[in-house]
């Protein structure tokens, strides 16, 4: 009986040990996995980069010239992500002829003296339509391999092998998911008329996957990136049309009398909050299921409500409603249909995106007579500015949450631009004929 | 007290054991190693790229087929309503326009009228959607005040999509914000 009772007494001793053990166990395994790159400090120093020319390492000469073609790809990517400084090629000082791709035949001092930190270096081989193509990551500080990637596929996807090892670099250096393997839909007037098309990340690869020659407008993505939402005029009356992406076939879900519009998933894909003309002509907000079923009435006041965007969570809707007189954005909840007013500063605040992150809401602002992207938090507090060049709108989050697009007229005609969330690295990724307007990204794609 | 001690050691031979268990598969460092380079994820890329499901790209013969649609104005015989920026409450000058119109339609009692609300280029495409549906409302209540039967009239808006002016300035704005008043059989 002694014994034991005393043993009892040193039980919480022991406890603190183990717990002592465990600390020290944790802090360790924190200090060996290095990130590079720090993408929770907003400015963070840019991480040199070189990227190498890809070697052929096959024996079918490289006609098409799929080396420099991978480069720019990978190049134009990590400039988008914001994270680094590119460094100039024509800097390069290591003799390309007697260096390899493998960590014990680089002159990591070659690499140091220009400046670089971060290295890729990689090869490829073709055979027919085939190409394969691997890369590497190294630490040229500390002379380190740190991951490598081979991709085999058709010559013809070369643009995803290199946006899949874009996204390899910077999950290796900041230990987070990346998005250039997500798609972007927009509505442009290339055609002639508002059609909705898709594009990858970096603006290329465009394709239309409507043709109403009529009105498209408001795409937006199922959370399982598979289909998508939009209204059209196809039949005279602005109706939200539901297409399956992948094979193309397009419903009607809702054909009510008035404005059919704005629609939203929520997270969970099995529920649409939309706008619906109630009588007078006065619009509401409306949830419906995905045969068009309507479920439940968000909204009963005189002004006009649009623009639902679901909380992460799916309990809450940001919204736009002129109830007080002006656009202004308020926050639902979905439960009690309860409604707190968000914005307070401006006669016009409209396009709420809700971030997947769920700690921000990013929207447009009008202030003298100009639109700009903003964000603030949920509730409406630490609103921030994040462009002030031309005419900005249309906000919508990357999946991760780090980066913005939007429609902005700072250049000529609207064109779809990215940035990161704090409003760093603005960068224009549409051009050509037609206006590029209602950016909406895609869930991550890339991982199905 | 011996008894004691040799519980801590076996607790804590344990605890190493199971720590030394968990850890190993974290502490191994990336290597060179080619089989390394080849995870069975990137496997996965060499089926999804044969497989990839691109989305239905419509057809680069439909692209060449078409014909572009600009909005063409349909000539009425009514006369377009102005609204201010944001607004849909009707002027004075409108009000009287209304009046013309509503004579002209009461002479014209088979002519069925659309009423085309429209918004400037300014704010979001679906606010101006739900404005330029309240401005095609305005419209409607005071016709019908003026004596105008409901089922000589129906309404649609364009919100900013069908813009009379394609310019981007005030001119072009005040002329976009506005009702319009198509004869439709």
């Amino acid at each position: 009986m002694k014994p034991k009772r005393i043993m009892n007494k040193r039980l919480p001793k022991v406890l603190l040990l183990i717990g002592i053990v465990l600390i020290l166990f944790e802090t360790l395994e924190i200090a060996s996995a290095k990130i590079y790159i720090d993408i929770h400090t907003p400015s963070t120093r840019k991480l040199p980069i070189a990227i190498d020319p890809f070697k052929n390492l096959g024996t079918i000469p490289d006609k098409e010239n799929i080396s420099s073609q991978l480069i720019g790809v990978m190049t134009h990517d990590l400039e988008i992500s914001g994270f680094f400084q590119i460094i100039d090629p024509k800097s390069f000082i290591e003799n390309p002829q007697t260096a390899g791709i493998t960590s014990d035949k680089i002159n990591w001092t070659d690499w140091s003296t220009i400046g670089a930190e971060a290295l890729v270096k990689g090869g490829f081989s073709l055979d027919g339509k085939n190409l394969m193509m691997e890369g590497r990551l190294f630490d040229v500080i500390q002379g380190k391999f740190l991951a490598g990637k081979r991709y085999f596929g058709k010559v013809e996807d070369f643009r995803l092998m290199a946006h899949k090892l874009v996204n390899e670099i910077i999950y290796q250096l900041t230990g987070e998911k990346s998005i250039f393997e997500t798609k972007i839909a927009f509505v442009s007037t290339l055609s002639g008329n508002k059609e909705i098309y898709l594009m990858d990340v970096d603006g290329e690869n465009r394709q239309r996957i409507t043709s109403h020659r009529s009105i498209c407008l408001s795409p937006v993505w199922s959370p399982d990136g598979k289909r998508m939402l939009f209204t059209s005029y196809k039949r005279g009356n602005p109706d939200i049309y539901l297409k399956d992406i992948f094979y193309g076939n397009e419903n009607i879900i809702s054909k009510e009398k008035g404005l059919n519009i704005s629609p939203a998933f929520s997270p969970d894909g099995k529920k649409i909050a939309l706008t619906l003309s109630v009588e007078d002509g006065n619009s509401e907000l409306f949830l419906i299921n995905l045969n068009g079923n309507k479920l439940d009435r968000l909204t009963t006041d005189w002004g006009t409500d649009v623009s639902p965007s679901f909380s992460p969570d799916g309990k809450r809707i940001a919204f736009v409603s002129d109830r007080s007189g002006s656009p202004q954005i308020y926050s639902l909840n979905v439960e009690d249909k309860s409604v707190k007013r968000l914005t307070f500063e401006g006669n016009y605040n409209a396009s709420p995106e809700w971030s997947p992150r769920g700690d921000k809401i990013a929207f447009s602002r009008m202030m003298g007579n100009k639109f700009d992207i903003y964000v603030m938090d949920p509730d409406g507090s630490n609103c921030q500015k994040l462009t002030s060049i031309g005419n900005n709108e249309d906000p919508s989050w990357s999946p991760n949450g780090r980066y913005l697009i939007f429609s902005s007229d700072r250049e000529r005609g609207k064109k779809l631009y990215i940035m990161q969330a704090n409003g760093a690295n603005q960068i224009r990724v549409t051009s050509g004929k037609g206006e590029d307007t209602s950016p909406a990204w895609s869930p991550m794609i890339g991982e199905r | 007290m011996k008894r004691q001690w040799i519980y801590v050691v076996v607790v804590l031979a344990v605890l190493s054991l199971v720590m030394a268990c968990i850890c190993r598969p974290k502490a191994v460092k990336p290597t060179e190693e080619a089989a390394k380079l080849i995870p069975p994820a990137e496997k996965k890329m060499e089926e999804e790229v044969i497989a990839a499901k691109e989305p239905a790209a419509v057809k680069e013969a439909e692209v060449k087929e078409e014909v572009s649609m600009k909005p063409v104005e349909e000539v009425s015989p009514l006369e377009d309503i102005h609204f201010a920026f944001d607004d849909y409450s009707l002027t004075d000058e409108a009000k009287a326009i209304l009046e013309k119109n509503a004579t002209w339609m009461k002479n014209n009692p088979n002519a069925k009228v659309r009423i085309e609300g429209n918004c400037d280029e300014r704010g979001t495409n679906e606010y101006n959607m739900a404005l330029g549906e309240r401005r095609a409302n305005s419209g409607k209540k005071y016709l019908i005040k003026l004596g105008i039967m409901e089922p000589q009239l129906s309404t649609i808006s364009y919100g900013e999509e069908k813009p009379l002016d394609p310019g981007h300035n005030e001119e072009a704005w005040a002329k976009n914000r506005r009702d319009h008043f198509p004869i439709v059989k």
